[in-house]
């Protein structure tokens, strides 16, 4: 059994060394796994960690797109300025949606989510003025890292940005589940009722850490409209929200990790079959479906269920 | 004042289109303690089979026949292939299976009718206007209203007036005795799949004429049926009735007086009805 230190080293060497072997399109492609990993490992903090299942996880990415692409937009700030601007926004919107939101739990509680997210949806697609309705906001500019710092303009130097705040983020968010706040998460995962017994109020810290999962998606939509140069509504739309879920189941629930790896899995899945028909969603459902009946913990989850058994 | 009358009229029509597809979805959360997020797809189904059955017959009264048992047929199959082995795991991966089914039956929709919207015609019967009340007032949205009444009550009495709805009871109240009683419980459990996909597919002929058959339009009617259920209370037959009237009252109202915000209102109307009561109006608190 290798131990997870030296799986982290490899993968932080492999994440600096891989730029320079890829092709120009494989890179854009690496890129944009890892800011749709971003995205589902901040699902992965409420779902995996929380067992709150959220429909609606889209609505903090688009909404990072869209506050990141104004800012770029509009006032020409760094590009962190505008990933501060997401992350905010997102967590913004985050806290009355979340505070209706906890008040129920389950299903309802991803009901609710499901419908706030169509609602922010409808919104971004209605307000013409703001957002360029349907067409949404082109020509997002990849401004440099600082005034007179280094541009970011190259698709190497924006790959590695957007690297480090995978890495960081992943981080930030291990240190938040081996936290007492996220070892209260885990219970309140495990047994609800019995929190509430011990006289601990469950919702606060529901609250606290929808907020937290919102930043992390904010901050994964802030990067993506710089990098693909517009944020349009799509990125809000339910579908997405279901994806980020299919990328979670497929990773490994509950994981953090797995949820990066899961994206990887979908997105190169989606390139693959798409080469060969225009109907691969399909045969995505289909893998699954298949994933959520015989592996229900995903690659990283079963990978360790095979080493601990081997 | 005749224009109150039309709004409300107009309201009841949609709340009665609402009913029929949240029904089910009702139900099945009810019985099997599922939330079919392929409910919509299942009442996009119905309303494409329509298509089909008038383009190729030119009898709209036929798919009301044909479609809804098609789609309970395929419901049933898809339950009794990929959910009946995951009902032991938390309710997560129910919902997840769902949506993954949900995705495939909409891709497979694309490919066998394309991506473009599949207009249906009313019958001649149900084509122009009655006076009421002074008003004029659509046909097909009166049949809508007596369709979804019959529906209501057709669901309630069978549930509670036969033997076959109190076996599907005593599965919902607790499905281990019910088995120990000697109740086939997975028939039961793909029997009431297949009903309430059934419902659904209903829901989609009903709608076709109004609607016309398109993409997307399963999601559209499965996030008001959300929201229905999540004001009703799931698993309520009465609460879907509640749910899918102020859903109606809500979107025409809004869409009348305030159509840039029509969408606010709703979800204005869910927020306060969950602050106060978290598991819906007629829900049963967990």
């Amino acid at each position: 059994m290798i131990p997870s230190r030296l799986w982290a080293l490899v993968a932080l060497v492999a994440l600096a060394i891989v730029p320079w072997v890829l092709a120009r399109h494989q890179l854009s492609l690496l890129t944009d796994l890892l800011i749709a990993g971003l995205f589902a490992m901040s699902l992965d903090l409420i779902m995996g960690y929380t067992g709150m299942v959220s429909f609606g996880h889209a609505a903090y990415f688009g909404l990072g797109a869209y506050a990141s692409a104004l800012v770029l937009l509009h006032f020409a700030q760094p590009v962190p300025v505008a990933l501060l601007a997401g992350a905010l926004l997102a967590g913004a919107v985050a806290v009355p949606v979340g505070w209706f939101s906890t008040r129920a739990t389950g299903i309802y509680f991803a009901m609710l989510t499901l419908a706030f997210a169509q609602f922010l949806y409808t919104v971004a697609y209605k307000w013409r003025d703001l957002t360029g309705g349907s067409d949404g906001i082109a020509g997002v500019p990849k401004t440099p890292l600082f005034w007179g710092g280094p541009s970011l303009a190259s698709p190497h130097a924006f790959y590695f940005l957007v690297a480090t705040c995978v890495v960081l983020s992943l981080f930030v968010c291990r240190a938040v589940v081996r936290s007492p706040f996220g070892r209260a998460l885990q219970a309140i995962r495990e047994n609800e009722r019995r929190f509430t017994s011990l006289g601990r109020d469950p919702r606060p810290f529901k609250l606290v850490v929808f907020v937290i999962a919102a930043v992390f998606a904010g901050l994964a939509g802030a990067l993506f409209a710089p990098f693909r140069g517009f944020a349009s509504p799509e990125v809000m739309f339910w579908v997405f929200s279901g994806q980020g879920l299919m990328m979670v189941v497929m990773g490994g629930i509950g994981t953090l990790v797995g949820p990066i790896l899961g994206a990887m899995l979908f997105i190169l899945i989606q390139e693959v079959l798409s080469s060969y028909t225009e109907h691969w969603m399909i045969f995505t459902g289909l893998v699954f479906v298949l994933m959520v009946i015989f592996l229900p913990g995903g690659v990283v989850g079963t990978a360790r269920r095979l080493g601990a058994r081997g | 004042m005749s224009i109150l009358i039309e709004q409300l009229l107009n309201a009841v029509a949609l709340a009665a289109l609402l009913f029929l597809v949240s029904v089910g979805l009702s139900l099945v959360f009810g019985i099997l303690g599922v939330v079919n997020f392929a409910h919509g797809v299942f009442y996009m189904l119905g309303a494409y089979l329509t298509f089909t059955t008038v383009a190729l017959s030119g009898n709209f009264w036929l798919s009301l026949i044909v479609a809804p048992p098609v789609v309970g047929i395929i419901g049933a199959l898809l339950e009794s292939s990929t959910l009946r082995f995951i009902y032991r795991r938390p309710p997560i991966y129910q919902l997840l299976l769902t949506f993954g089914l949900a995705l495939m039956l909409e891709e497979a929709v694309r490919l066998v009718y394309g991506p473009t919207a599949k207009p249906v015609d009313p019958p001649p019967m149900l084509q122009g206007s009655v006076a009421l009340a002074g008003i004029a007032y659509p046909r097909y949205r009166l049949f809508l209203v007596v369709l979804g009444c019959t529906v209501g009550v057709a669901v309630w009495l069978f549930l509670s007036r036969t033997r076959a709805g109190l076996v599907i009871r005593a599965v919902a109240q607790n499905s281990e005795m019910a088995d120990c009683l000697g109740a086939d419980v997975a028939r039961v459990r793909t029997l009431v799949f297949g009903a309430a996909c059934a419902l659904a597919g209903l829901g989609g002929v009903a709608a076709a004429p109004m609607t016309t058959a398109y993409l997307g339009m399963g999601i559209g009617v499965i996030v008001d049926a959300f929201v229905v259920v999540v004001i009703g209370g799931l698993g309520s037959i009465g609460g879907s009735m509640a749910g899918s009237l102020i859903v109606g009252a809500a979107q025409t109202w809004g869409a009348f007086y305030l159509p840039e915000t029509a969408m606010v209102i709703m979800y204005a109307v869910m927020g306060a009805i969950l602050v106060f009561r978290p598991w819906g109006l007629f829900g049963e608190e967990e």
